[in-house]
């Protein structure tokens, strides 16, 4: 809550009344005549041409679904295809006015909208630009397919390379768009302003407005359509976008030269039905989808409905509307109505619809009608339209001849190189900043009020007598992290830092303290409580250029924006054949003493998904190093950190944390106490509870403790540990997350595989009870004490001579908790 | 053409065997019927004589290898035939088994050589090795020991059977490898001058290990009691006169073990094996009688004693003892599961009292100990001396109580006592 805005209770107790404007539905009355002072014939035709190319296509994967074969050439294609037949005027339409610094970004139905948005970019770029994207892609391997024999002009040779790239995306082929990692729900091509569409409906919601984001801060030229279905209107993602896109201090806070709204266009794309359910009548209660503006901000985000039938209605919606959007008024909502003519999938038997509702959609078909209108208004002749469609047949079956020969078209070979889909898991990129620009700050480095207290820290945790430093005079772990990120925010001009209470507050655990000073707005800004689109703004930022840093504030918090975390932050740069990069930073706190929905380490989740690098550092240089190594890279990061030791000083880097930059390399982890007798491993704040019980196997048992630090769990090198236990013989694994399915399982496991003759004793794993986490007052009998690392040592690995456990580790015990799953 | 000798195999459960010694000399002659070896199972020994007349044209064992049994061990043909192609693992076996006077293999049974030998072998000699292998997987895992125990036990030269392990669950740990492959803590200085190192024969490994486990796994204790045997030393005698006939020699210790037999008839408890859950008591009876042997302690059984007279069971009791001193008894016999009690006598070295031990899963054994005097009350106030035999009870207390194993211990001198056998 900024100071600069005061809640008067005087002004906001009167007694009123909240009125709405209204909201124009399906206004669009013109005709050809009307229109052709903004079209020429060719514009025209070309509408139609691109309408006709969308329903071809479509018709040709449902020809290849349903009886395996399209003008006679035979083809399976086994995965999804979720068609758009009757929805080409509204795709057509929204990218006629859309350049290529527009981005799109779509749903699992969004065929027709690549093709619509690639044949507008096509149309408007020269040719010199044409050629340099295709050579571009892929080193012009797509391209070459397309180019053999060809002869024409290379606007018609870019439409041959469109169709081509995204049927073999939709085929899985190597020379798809994304390399055929995508496929029909996610295909994309990021060159014609074409951003990934989603297979988790509503997945744009959020992700979209990260991309508008970066526009708005970056004062990147154009806007973001965000094509999502009417059903989707239901989705926490949409909703949560929604509300981050339409925050007041856009227009109320954020400095002149960024004031303004959010160059976001949500565009629902409303064929009435998600799957089978009628959003209008029967799963929703909004009648009419753009009612839904009038309930989000004063603007009613421009609401309209626009007759998605009509491609003319839909170019002139758009115009209007990019014009609010550069105006920075946005965002608008826009409820394009249209009809899917093809089932959901061609598994739909339309049991949810009745034969005369799809007849009477399709008597009043857009092609056959704008067909006949401009016919009619003499632009031109039928045979001419007929003879068009006729071409677009056979242009289309070469195309799905190219894409179906598997020696011109083959898929990613997984037989000559088994690790080709891993290499493209990561980008592994070393980049300092993300443009040339200036970085924008208010204050100076040295003038930061934090970084001249800092310089009266001392940055180990004894003094140069020896002496234990006091809290207060101690450089802490949270001033490890600030250090890094404010080093950042000065190198990289693309940076941003958002999450609940970073600003003002300096985030709730003071990591950010001495920013707010620091930075403008829209540098660092308090986000709405809505985890989803923390993430996911996140991720549509890092997608479209920028590094981010978004912070969860608690772990538990996770589950809010699981499906940002588990289903887009980690499969984008693999999706896209690793065109896109993902340089988004995840800051999670993990908690403590708040009970069972604010203190669990959950990065044994985060761990288990494939495609995010995950950290945990424990000390105050770990995590100034880890946090530079995170941003200097190109992918995403889940980056924890424990509220426990948020204050702890440097007690192992000799020489203390330094004050330049320095990289820790994500992935390796650390020795923070040398020994001989036993390894511990721990991930998390469990380093300081192992560190209590090394101590008195030490002095009471005479065995000396190793301690290493996982400090990454993805990657992780085993290097180091496999040497310790090539020495020890024997180890535990300890951390805070509860010991089922914890990430130290895998550990324990591969040390196992991979250590299993230098064992002389199974890997042990110490980890949380398997309940809710208690109060505070309990936390020592949920959470790993030292004592419970002894015990371990002592009932599993080797008998420590008279020591009494505290805790049950019979397996009588283990097995009687498992069979009753706690 | 070349013929191969093998090692043969001596009783289901024999899968390797040890060549004590050839008696004969690659590229001597031999003739049928020559003794060509002589070898150790656990629990006997045997000669190989040449089946073929020819030259010794290879040995690809030496004295004290530890050899497959079923495996080509040398070579008979005529001069200048290719002996080479006989041989096991073409070299790699041989070789690794023929390093057995080196110190790596020394002692540690062959479940623990390297995978790479078994593997070698079992590849190159399909059926005829295939059994080893199994062999090296059974015995190695009843032993609970580490991963690395296991590897620091190989480089050690320590054969981790004999370990009690201190680790969880008794299982053996590195410490327990340490401590056996170190027993005074320092490593001794002594040069080789100063003492010689034998390989323990397979009959020592098999005491050694039995012993060790009936020790360490079960509850012993033993009782003495000391029986009157003025009734047997009369029979004895009458024994001796009827010897100068041509009469059989019916020892006395033959007598006890009739008096014991008779005693077990009544306490079918202690005729019994304890196989941890559950007590297995027999109806027939076979006595296992510990005979010392030039190898090493032997225990036959000699089955289906009840039935047994005085004059049979003596003559049944001398052949087993016999064949054990030549090493040619049935293996199957000197199994501890073969007899369901066993009697140990040491009276004859003058052994006053001792506490044998039981050959598990059999859950008792008596010691006979010497004959010495003890004063007596002879009756009307008459004192004097009597002889007495001192017999010494082990049981295992798992499976039996006190009461009972005195009642049987009594019961066995009370037979004695009123010996009524007659020649």
């Amino acid at each position: 809550m900024p100071k600069s805005q005061f809640i008067n209770p005087a002004d906001i107790r009167k007694p009123g009344k909240l009125t709405f404007g209204s909201i124009p539905l399906n206004q669009y009355k013109k005709g050809i005549a009307d229109e052709r002072k903004n079209f020429s014939d060719d514009d025209f035709l070309r509408i139609f041409r691109d309408m006709v190319i969308i329903r071809e296509f479509e018709n040709m994967i449902n020809e290849i679904k349903i009886k395996n074969e399209y003008h006679g050439i035979p083809y399976n294609h086994p995965g999804p295809a979720h068609l758009s037949m009757g929805q080409e005027a509204s795709a057509v339409g929204m990218a006629y006015y859309l350049t290529v610094d527009d981005l799109i970004f779509g749903s699992h139905r969004s065929h027709g909208e690549i093709l619509a948005k690639g044949l507008s970019a096509i149309h408007q770029l020269s040719e010199a630009d044409l050629v340099q994207v295709m050579k571009g892609y892929f080193n012009g391997k797509v391209m070459a397919v397309v180019e053999k024999g060809h002869q024409g002009t290379v606007m018609e040779l870019a439409v041959k390379f469109l169709l081509y790239g995204t049927l073999a995306e939709i085929f899985a082929r190597e020379n798809g768009f994304n390399k055929g990692l995508g496929g029909s729900m996610h295909a994309f091509f990021t060159p014609f302003g074409v951003y990934p569409n989603n297979a988790i409906v509503g997945g744009s919601g959020d992700i979209s407005v990260g991309a508008a984001l970066y526009k708005k801060v970056n004062n990147k030229p154009g806007i973001v359509v965000c094509n999502i279905g009417d059903a989707s209107m239901a989705c926490g993602p949409v909703w949560e976008g929604i509300s981050f896109a339409t925050m007041d201090q856009y227009t109320q806070l954020w400095e002149e030269a960024y004031r303004g709204g959010l160059p976001i266009l949500f565009n629902c794309m409303n064929n009435q039905y998600g799957m089978g359910g009628q959003t209008s009548g029967e799963t929703m209660g909004y009648g009419i989808v753009a009612r839904l503006g009038a309930g989000v901000n004063a603007d009613m985000m421009h609401a309209e409905r626009v007759d998605g039938y009509n491609p003319l209605a839909v170019i002139e919606a758009f115009k209007r509307k990019k014009k609010i959007l550069l105006d920075r008024k946005g965002p608008v909502l826009l409820d394009t109505l249209t009809y899917r003519i093809s089932g959901h999938s061609p598994s739909d038997a339309s049991s949810y619809r009745s034969k005369e509702e799809v007849e009477a959609w399709q008597k009043a078909d857009s092609i056959v009608q704008y067909g006949n209108d401009l016919v009619k208004a003499g632009v031109t002749k039928q045979p001419v339209l007929d003879d068009n469609r006729q071409k677009i047949i056979e242009e289309l079956t070469d195309i799905l001849k190219l894409t179906i020969d598997d020696t011109i078209s083959p898929r990613l070979n997984l037989i000559t190189n088994p690790d080709a889909i891993g290499e493209l898991m990561f980008s592994n990129g070393s980049v300092d900043a993300l443009d040339t620009r200036k970085p924008e700050a208010l204050l100076s480095q040295d003038e930061n009020p934090r970084v001249k207290a800092l310089k009266n820290k001392e940055r180990f945790y004894v003094d140069k007598e020896g002496k234990t430093v006091s809290k207060a005079r101690q450089y802490q772990l949270r001033d490890g992290i600030f250090e890094a990120i404010l080093d950042r925010f000065y190198k990289d001009p693309t940076l941003v830092a958002y999450g609940e209470e970073n600003r003002d507050w300096g985030g709730a655990f003071a990591v950010y303290r001495g920013l707010t000073e620091a930075l403008p707005y829209h540098r660092l800004f308090n986000s709405p409580i809505a985890e989803g689109a923390i993430v996911g703004t996140a991720i549509g930022y890092g997608m479209a250029g920028g590094r981010v840093i978004a912070e969860i504030m608690y772990c538990d918090f996770i589950g809010r924006c699981g499906d940002e975390l588990f289903n887009q932050l980690p499969k984008w740069q693999a999706m896209s054949g690793n065109l896109i990069k993902m340089p988004v930073v995840i800051r999670v706190s993990v908690g403590s003493k708040y009970g069972a929905q604010h203190s669990q380490d959950w990065s044994s989740l985060i761990a288990h998904v494939p495609g995010i690098k995950v950290v945990f550092p424990t000390t105050p240089y770990d995590a100034k190093g880890l946090m530079n190594s995170a941003l200097q890279g190109t992918d995403p990061v889940v980056y924890f950190e424990s509220q426990r030791i948020y204050d702890v000083g440097e007690q192992f880097h000799e020489g203390g944390v330094p004050e330049g930059y320095y990289e820790i390399p994500i992935g390796e982890p650390d020795i923070k106490r040398k020994g001989s007798d036993i390894t511990i491993l721990t991930i998390g704040s469990t380093l300081y509870v192992a560190l209590k019980a090394a101590d008195t196997l030490q002095s009471k048992y005479g065995l000396s403790a190793e301690i290493i630090d996982a400090r990454s769990l993805v990657p992780f090198n085993y290097d180091l540990v496999l040497e310790s236990v090539k020495k020890t013989g024997r180890i535990v694994l300890a951390s805070d997350a509860c010991a089922r399915g914890s990430y130290l399982r895998d550990l324990a496991s591969n040390i196992t595989e991979l250590a299993f003759d230098d064992l002389d004793a199974p890997p042990v794993v110490v980890g949380s009870r398997n309940w809710i986490t208690p109060a505070y007052e309990m936390e020592e009998y949920f959470f790993p004490q030292p004592e419970w690392i002894l015990d371990a040592i002592h009932e599993r690995i080797v008998p420590l001579n008279g020591h009494k456990t505290t805790t049950d580790w019979s397996v009588e015990g283990q097995m009687r908790r498992s069979r009753e799953g706690v | 053409m070349a013929t191969p000798v093998i090692m043969p195999r001596q009783g289901q459960s024999v899968e390797t065997c040890i060549i004590t010694q050839w008696t004969k000399k690659k590229g001597e002659a031999v003739r049928t019927g020559d003794i060509l070896f002589s070898y150790e199972t656990d629990k006997a020994s045997f000669d190989v004589e040449a089946q073929e007349e020819g030259i010794l044209l290879d040995i690809f064992y030496n004295d004290g290898d530890e050899v497959p049994v079923l495996t080509n061990v040398a070579v008979i043909g005529k001069a200048g035939e290719d002996a080479e192609s006989f041989r096991v693992g073409r070299g790699s076996s041989s070789e690794e088994s023929g390093s057995g006077s080196g110190s790596s293999s020394m002692g540690i049974p062959i479940g623990l050589l390297t995978a790479t030998v078994t593997a070698a072998a079992t590849s190159s000699t399909a059926a005829a090795t295939s059994s080893p292998a199994t062999a090296t997987a059974t015995a190695a895992s009843h032993l609970r020991i580490s991963p690395r125990a296991r590897c620091m036990a190989i480089k050690l030269g320590v054969n981790p059977e004999n370990i009690t392990g201190s680790g969880p669950n008794g299982r053996i740990i590195v410490r327990d490898i340490e401590a056996a492959g170190q027993p005074y803590g320092v490593a001794p200085t002594y040069t080789d001058i100063e003492y010689t190192d034998k390989k323990l024969s397979n009959v020592r490994k098999i005491i050694a290990r039995a012993m060790h486990e009936s020790i360490s796994t079960s509850a012993q204790l033993t009782h003495h009691m000391s029986a009157d045997v003025r009734k047997l030393l009369v029979l004895r005698n009458q024994v001796k006169a009827e010897m100068e006939k041509g009469g059989p020699n019916i020892t006395l210790n033959d007598m006890i073990c009739f008096a014991v037999i008779r005693a077990l008839e009544k306490s079918p408890e202690i005729n019994s094996h304890f196989l941890g859950e559950s007590i297995r008591t027999f109806k027939k009876i076979h006595l296992g009688l510990a005979v010392d042997t030039p190898r090493g302690l032997m225990v036959p059984s000699v089955q289906n004693v009840g039935e047994l007279s005085l004059k049979g069971l003596s003559g049944r009791l001398r052949e087993a003892a016999e064949q054990c001193r030549k090493g040619n008894i049935n293996p199957e016999l000197l199994a501890s599961t073969a007899a369901t009690f066993t009697v140990s006598n040491l009276g004859n070295y003058g052994v006053e009292m001792f506490t044998p031990i039981i050959n598990l899963p059999q859950v008792a054994i008596l010691g006979v100990n010497t004959i010495i005097h003890r004063p007596a009350d002879l009756g009307n106030g008459v004192f004097g001396f009597i002889p007495v035999i001192g017999l010494s009870l082990t049981y295992d207390h798992r499976a039996v109580d006190g009461g009972p194993a005195t009642l049987f211990l009594k019961e066995i001198k009370e037979k004695i006592e009123n010996f009524n056998e007659k020649i």
